[in-house]
């Protein structure tokens, strides 16, 4: 039974190829609201299950979780759609989180560290399903490099932007920064490569972040400006990405 | 008091750039006045603290959390934070007027004020989550930095070639500090070193001593940060920034490396090899980037690849354990290029009009390579050029410090030291010069009034950084080699270069070598040199087989 749960976990914390699933529902969803619910909700299911499963993670789960976020990050860098960039970061990122599984101390405080660390990871994700659905309804695709220029025509969601994609590589006083310092930390306990490989694969982020940014932001404004975003849902993304800089510096503090 | 104004030096900065933000909409432009006199006073506390640890008190230092956010007050910090604190100063009070007719003017001050302020908190560090929070930051700031003028596809290209170098060395210094972190319990620099003093060699990871591998991480991040060979790419190309961002990313930014090295000196003594990678790296990237420097045609490309050949020497002098001159070199260094990367703009400009250079002497023999008739005594000449400089050097030496016989580096950088003004020398010689003896006694006290400054500033850098002479002891016999080995590769490296003068100047004489034959090799050479040893090229095909890679996997897995 625990072995099957485990199993189950596998499509929510996806490991290929169960990964696919995720992606395929990712992917015929359109609604961004709904694409929010289902990055914040899917790893958390991962994370019950789990948790429910009771039993030690095998050695060999790890290494599958570790393929799964290299392949998806690696993947990731040729993606110029912004929801299947979505989709493949998250993949890959969950797949981290069976790393840092086995950090935790028993209990109620076990499931709220793990599912903290998910959500760490699935919030700034799902801001950027948002600002995915605000591009289609400007310019009909959230695709980069098909119009780019944002920087200058829309200062307002190119800046909301550029710190979500920073968020989501997990860069310093975002809360995905202390999970990846934690997954380094657990995995260069058992082996260096592990924990190397776990390092490559933040790198790859960097690398895909960098990409989707450039493809988007840089380069002449457009002659026909679209509308920026407004103030108000400005003050809303600016505020929940003050909340995770908050919980980032704050769990910086927890490391080790 | 001492601890408050710990506090203020990066949180200057941190508050001017969110009043930068905040007030941009009401002062417009003049936020960067602002801007100005919050770095004139983030100056003056560095000032005050550096004055403070010069003038023998204790070490101080401010914790902000209980894991992290540990600020010091030593002396390496207090050097590094007002050589900081001095360059961001100039560039600001530079980029006042520079960048006025730019547009997202507050963005670009909003971000000096960052970097400034994440630069300061990383010398300042006392524990490794704060020094890899800052470290990391450092290469994200730049990148925005770089890639200010949002247009420009190819300044952003350029910043993230950037980004994935410094993203390289981050990873590195990550690895060490959580290896670090395991063998000691704990993220603060001054416990970990303690540990490690009180018991080097004691922990063990994947076959290797603790000090080994941590030495060899914290080697690559500082050869990321500092533009060391393969891994170099990135600095000559980031000449599409902003000019006040080139100032401080080549006066400032790119000296990370030497500055993390002296901060982990505990660490280096302890090693076996990594001391040895460090001399060898720098010394490739010293001359590497000299070559590349003397083919460029592009005077802020020039500078690029000046840069990396001044922190291939910086890296080079921590291999042979002068850990003290490294930082005075990265000062000195920082100092000289921010001011002519400040200066070229003007530079360029003027010699749009008149290249401003008299067609003297110097003019025909450097750009004409116009060689004179006349010869001096040979023997003469032969030993002024030999025997001259080594008296100058060892005399410089002696007088700072007598024992320094006894430590192969200061014999290495001697050498070099020796090899340099015999170069000069050498060259001189055939220069058509109206009096060469009295150039040859200008160079000669030039070169003296140079090797007594550098030996006398390095020497007390060496005080003020490692007052401990036994830790100083313990640098130098970390860099060391055995000595039957050391003393073969001194005579073999003498006769090879001795050697080569002999067959430069025989050559000359009695026309040695047709000059078809010559030529073909100075055009495989030019070739090779002019593509930059393809290293580039090397890292755009691999970058594009791997984006072409993964997106055969895509399509392959439909997708999903």
């Amino acid at each position: 039974m625990s072995e099957l749960l485990l199993l189950l976990a596998g499509l929510f914390l996806p490991l290929f190829p169960l990964s696919m699933v995720f992606n395929e529902v990712f992917q015929r969803i359109r609604v961004a609201s709904l694409r929010v619910a289902l990055l914040v909700i899917w790893p958390q299911i991962g994370v019950a299950l789990v948790l429910a499963a009771g039993i030690d993670i095998p050695a060999w789960v790890g290494f599958w979780a570790l393929f799964t976020a290299l392949l998806y990050g690696f993947r990731a860098l040729a993606l110029r759609e912004v929801g299947l960039w979505t989709g493949f970061i998250a993949t890959s990122a969950w797949a981290v989180l069976w790393l840092v599984m086995g950090s935790t101390v028993e209990g109620q405080a076990e499931w709220f560290q793990q599912a903290s660390y998910a959500l760490a990871l699935s919030a700034p994700l799902a801001l950027l399903a948002l600002l995915g659905g605000e591009l289609e309804k400007r310019f009909g695709a959230a695709y980069t490099g098909l119009y780019g220029g944002l920087a200058l025509s829309q200062p307002r969601l190119s800046g909301v932007l550029v710190f979500v994609v920073l968020a989501i590589v997990a860069t310093p006083f975002s809360p995905g920064f202390s999970v990846m310092m934690t997954a380094i930390i657990e995995s260069s306990m058992h082996s260096f490569f592990v924990a190397v490989t776990v390092a490559m694969i933040w790198l790859l982020w960097s690398w895909a972040g960098a990409r989707l940014l450039q493809g988007i932001i840089v380069g002449p404004a457009q002659e026909k400006a679209k509308a920026d975003l407004s103030i108000n849902s400005t003050w809303v993304y600016v505020l929940i990405l003050i909340l995770l800089v908050v919980s980032g510096i704050y769990s910086i503090g927890n490391l080790g | 008091m001492e601890q408050l104004l710990i506090i203020l030096v990066p949180a200057l900065p941190l508050l001017s750039a969110l009043v930068n933000h905040l007030a941009y909409g009401q002062l417009g432009r003049r936020v960067a006045r602002l801007s100005v006199v919050l770095a004139v006073f983030t100056f003056v506390v560095s000032a005050v603290l550096l004055a403070q640890a010069m003038s023998g008190n204790d070490s101080n230092q401010v914790a902000l959390g209980d894991t992290w956010g540990i600020l010091l007050a030593d002396p390496l910090s207090t050097l590094m934070g007002i050589l900081i604190a001095g360059i961001s100063l100039i560039v600001r009070m530079y980029s006042v007027r520079y960048m006025i007719e730019e547009q997202g003017y507050g963005r670009f001050f909003m971000l000096l004020d960052l970097m400034t302020a994440t630069l300061l908190i990383m010398v300042a560090a006392g524990d490794l989550l704060t020094l890899i929070v800052a470290w990391h930051l450092v290469g994200v700031l730049l990148y925005f930095l770089l890639g200010f003028d949002s247009r420009s596809k190819t300044a952003y290209r350029y910043a993230f070639w950037t980004l994935i170098t410094y993203r390289i060395g981050d990873i590195a210094l990550v690895l060490a500090a959580v290896l670090l972190f395991h063998a000691f319990g704990t993220w603060t620099l001054a416990d970990i070193f303690a540990g490690i003093a009180e018991n080097p060699g004691a922990h063990q990871y994947f076959g290797f001593a603790l000090e080994e591998l941590v030495g060899v991480l914290l080697a690559i991040a500082a050869f990321a940060r500092s533009a060391q060979f393969f891994l170099h790419t990135w600095l000559p190309y980031s000449m599409d920034g902003p000019t006040p961002v080139s100032a401080l990313m080549h006066a400032g930014i790119v000296n990370a490396g030497g500055f993390l090295i002296n901060r982990f000196a505990v660490v280096f003594i302890h090693t076996d090899s990594v001391m040895h990678l460090l001399f060898v790296v720098g010394l490739v990237t010293a001359i590497i980037g000299s070559i590349l420097m003397l083919m460029q045609n592009d005077i802020k490309k020039a500078l690029g690849y000046s840069t990396m050949g001044q922190m291939g020497f910086m890296i080079m002098e921590c291999g042979v354990g002068a850990f003290s001159l490294a930082i005075y070199h990265l000062i000195a260094h920082g100092l000289f290029k921010g001011t002519l990367f400040l200066g070229a703009g003007t530079v360029i400009n003027e010699a749009r009009k008149s290249d401003g250079v008299p067609k003297d002497e110097l003019y025909t023999f450097v750009v004409e390579h116009r060689i004179t008739k006349r010869h001096q005594p040979w023997l003469l000449m032969a030993g002024i050029t030999l025997i001259v400089p080594i008296i100058i050097l060892f005399f410089a030496h002696w007088l700072v410090a007598q024992d320094f016989f006894q430590k192969q580096g200061a014999i290495v950088l001697l050498f070099f030291g020796w090899v340099t003004g015999a170069q000069l020398l050498f060259t001189t010689y055939r220069m058509g010069a109206q009096n060469v003896w009295r150039l040859v006694g200008v160079i000669v006290l030039s070169f003296a009034v140079i090797v007594l400054g550098y030996a006398a500033i390095s020497h007390a850098f060496d005080l003020f950084l490692y007052p401990d002479p036994e830790f100083s002891s313990q640098i130098s016999s970390a860099a060391s080699i055995d000595i039957f080995w050391f003393d073969v590769l001194v005579v073999l490296t003498t006769a090879f270069i001795v050697g080569g003068w002999l067959l430069k100047y025989y050559s000359e004489k009695n026309r040695l070598f047709r000059q078809e034959k010559v030529g073909l090799i100075w055009t495989s050479f030019y070739a090779l040199v002019s593509r930059e040893f393809y290293i580039m090229d090397i890292y755009a095909w691999l970058t594009r087989r791997l984006l072409t890679i993964a997106g055969r996997l895509n399509i392959l897995l439909r997708w999903r």
